[in-house]
């Protein structure tokens, strides 16, 4: 079995091309579902029925589903809804964020429900509103408390932007398979796209071990 | 607003029903069985990574890492497309046409791998969790290492990690769906098959959606019973943070 | 409760979904957005691919610049042209729910498809074949009995195979594996995974002359049924597809349509394809007088 290395010298361009929109879409769906994340997450902890309800429903929908299918519904339904045609990005970035934002949400709950009860009274009788403590104080206080988590989570939804491959979007892993289709290299272009993946996620998860060190236990 | 044709009634018209259900019978097949091997392996590499044996410990490391820092769509290219070319001839025929249903097979052994490197990050750290003391306890009053580990903290442990283990359950049944990327007939495959004869996806997604929904409660349900019945009276379990 | 909670809401939803198919109009949209949509395949040698620098080019990605040439003229502006990648499952959904306004690519026009979309005129015609290694010493199509055969999920070519098998041509039955789309296909094919990939001929010889090791292949003559392409339109648009159609027939008529062919299918074109005779008279017959 001889190996043509040169596979991903010769494509490395349009390779790189692929790592980029990879970049791009796992950034916008890590912003987007960390923001709706926080309001599902707080909505989740609402004793206003109306608001803890369905913030319950749509995480524990979400939970039940497999991600490709997800992209899949949202593929087909966004044009419906809006009566017009969308792009292949932006149709993954909704389905990203919004099937994201479930996991998010349980995780800035835990976050919430971890900040001492001392901490929301002290804020309220300052004078502090509700949403005022929550944006200066307890949210922040959450995500610092929850960032091992939360960069874990942010390594999942990199690693899960490959299945927008099924939706024909030229990220990193369906531009090895245009170049797989015309080489006929696989291994080593798989090999390539492994090591990449590996090495961005491997260096996040060390980040996420020393900021546990950090925080003492977790 | 909505300009699309609804037409439910080809989700139980012959044969496009008969599609899903044996759709759902191989996600079921293929969920099962990764689940116990993915299990059995977990287990080995989970007890390598707490042993004090640093190569194995090492190893086991490595393994975790490797394979959790790969996205699983990757692995299954890799395994289906490409580990195939470098078995030597003779090998890669038997394997290609010998093994009825290779693509089902291969993705057995993809996602197993794969959640096997989960499984054994939980269970290292459910053992890690629980407190010295047992261990010294179980030592002082006349346990072998072995026995200490056979009779207390192994079962402790199992105890301990059916919580996150039923998570990693259902995440084994959710990544059955990427297999359809691979030829295996599954349930997200067969909706999108019935989408292709019958241009009707909404439909057909939906009941695929409908159908993980009945999975998951279905697997809740079933880990519930068994948490019950092996519950110790009197046994304080921590429940685990991501419940 | 919470159950309770989700089933209603699943009906609620269900029921805010009305039926009803509004008939398009996509000369209208095309004016509003600026912007030409069409989609086009990728992997479908020569109809649309990516060539050795990695550009979208391809037979009906040329035809598809020509209508957008056109219909600048016609609604006066200027229009943007931008091409979506599809493949054999997502083409005609996408044309239906109105994210794309026509397919550019390599579709067969069959009668249940009419169900979802409409067609223009023919603009190609070729048959279902069979790519072998030549080192699997097939020589007819019945040779592949037992074997493995792939096809695109959705394509005509899969629902070929299922029906041969059905009506017991292959004796044992052949075993079909549905791949996405046909780079998968070749990569099995080449790999061994699978022992035939059955495609439109067309098809077959643009992967075959674009894939390295080219020699290693052959086709099987036979061909396993009659596959006519046309452009994929949104259903209930008349105006549309009379458009479309006047465009392809002027292009048929004033020799555009024949340099094209040249380009791509002639001795020196990207897939060597000679024009049948059977493919001439249909382009002549189509030729409404303008």
């Amino acid at each position: 079995m001889n190996f043509e290395w040169q596979v991903i010298s010769n494509n490395l361009f349009f390779l790189m091309g692929g790592l980029v929109t990879t970049f791009e879409l796992a950034l916008i769906a890590i912003a987007g579902g960390l923001t709706l994340g926080i309001l599902v997450g707080m909505g989740r902890l609402s004793t206003i029925k109306f608001i803890y309800y369905p913030a319950t429903l749509f995480v524990n929908l979400m939970r039940t589903q497999p991600l490709i299918l997800v992209i899949f519904w949202f593929y087909f339904l966004m044009p419906l809804i809006l009566g017009r045609p969308i792009g292949g990005f932006t149709s993954a970035v909704i389905a990203f964020t919004i099937f994201e934002a479930s996991y998010f949400a349980e995780i800035i709950r835990a976050g919430i429900q971890s900040i001492s009860k001392g901490q929301i009274d002290a804020a309220y009788s300052t004078g502090f509103t509700y949403w005022q403590a929550m944006r200066y104080f307890i949210i922040p206080q959450a995500l610092k408390n929850m960032m091992p988590s939360l960069i874990t989570q942010a390594v999942v939804v990199f690693q899960d932007t490959s299945l927008a491959y099924v939706i024909g979007l030229r990220e990193f892993l369906r531009s090895a398979n245009v170049v797989d289709a015309r080489e006929m290299r696989s291994v080593e272009l798989y090999l390539f796209v492994g090591l990449v993946y590996f090495i961005v996620c491997f260096s996040m998860s060390q980040v996420c071990k020393k900021l546990e060190l950090k925080k003492g236990n977790a | 607003m909505l300009n699309y044709d609804f037409k439910w009634s080809i989700l139980w018209a012959d044969p496009y029903g008969g599609w899903i259900l044996e759709g759902v019978v191989t996600t079921v097949k293929l969920g099962i069985l990764c689940c116990i091997f993915s299990m059995l392996i977990g287990v080995v590499i989970g007890t390598f990574r707490i042993t004090q044996f640093k190569p194995l410990r090492i190893f086991a490391e490595a393994y975790t890492e490797f394979f959790r820092d790969i996205p699983l769509l990757v692995q299954l290219f890799f395994w289906y497309f490409a580990v195939p070319s470098l078995l030597p001839e003779e090998m890669r025929i038997w394997v290609y046409q010998e093994i009825p249903d290779f693509e089902f097979w291969i993705v057995v052994v993809g996602l197993s791998l794969y959640s096997s490197s989960r499984v054994a990050e939980q269970i290292r750290a459910g053992i890690n969790s629980i407190s010295p003391d047992q261990f010294n306890a179980a030592l002082s009053t006349g346990f072998s290492h072995y026995q200490a580990y056979r009779y207390i903290i192994i079962p402790l442990a199992i105890r301990l990690v059916i919580p996150p283990l039923t998570t990693e359950i259902l995440t084994i049944f959710k990544n059955t769906a990427l297999a359809m990327t691979v030829g295996v007939l599954e349930t997200t495959f067969m909706s999108q098959q019935v989408e292709a004869y019958t241009f009707h996806g909404l439909e057909a997604t939906t009941a695929a959606c409908v159908i993980y929904m009945i999975i998951t409660l279905i697997v809740v349900g079933a880990m519930g019973w068994i948490e019950k019945l092996l519950a110790v009276p009197g046994l304080i379990v921590r429940k685990g943070a991501n419940s | 409760m919470k159950k309770k909670l989700l089933f209603s809401t699943i009906l609620m939803v269900m029921l805010v979904f009305t039926t009803g198919a509004i008939a398009a109009d996509t000369l209208k949209r095309i004016s509003d957005s600026a912007t030409f949509n069409t989609g086009v395949r990728d992997g479908s040698i020569p109809f649309g691919f990516h060539n050795d620098k990695n550009e979208l080019v391809g037979f009906s990605v040329d035809l598809a610049k020509e209508f957008h040439k056109a219909l600048e003229k016609k609604l006066g502006k200027k229009l943007a042209f931008k091409t979506t990648v599809v493949n054999p499952k997502t083409r005609i959904p996408l044309v239906a729910n109105g994210n794309l306004n026509m397919v550019t690519g390599s579709a067969t026009h069959t009668v249940p498809r009419e169900d979802t979309v409409d067609f223009s005129v023919t603009f190609f015609l070729t048959g279902s074949q069979l790519l072998v290694k030549k080192s699997g010493g097939y020589s007819t199509v019945k040779d592949l009995s037992g074997k493995k055969i792939g096809a695109a999920q959705g394509s005509t070519n899969e629902k070929t195979i299922r029906n041969l098998n059905k009506s017991g041509y292959f004796n044992p039955s052949v075993k079909l594996v549905v791949y996405q789309e046909h780079t998968q296909g070749m990569l099995a094919l080449n790999n061994g995974i699978i022992n035939a990939y059955c495609t439109d001929g067309s098809l077959l010889a643009g992967m075959k002359s674009k894939v390295k090791n080219s020699d290693d292949y052959m086709i099987l003559g036979e061909m396993l049924s009659y596959d006519p392409y046309a452009y994929i339109l949104p259903e209930n648009d008349s105006n549309f597809r009379d458009f479309i159609n006047e465009q392809l027939i002027r292009m048929f008529v004033d020799g555009r349509y024949m340099k094209y062919y040249e380009k791509w299918f002639g001795a020196n074109g990207v897939v060597p394809f000679p024009m049948t005779d059977d493919f001439r008279t249909l382009l002549k017959l189509q030729s409404w007088p303008l």
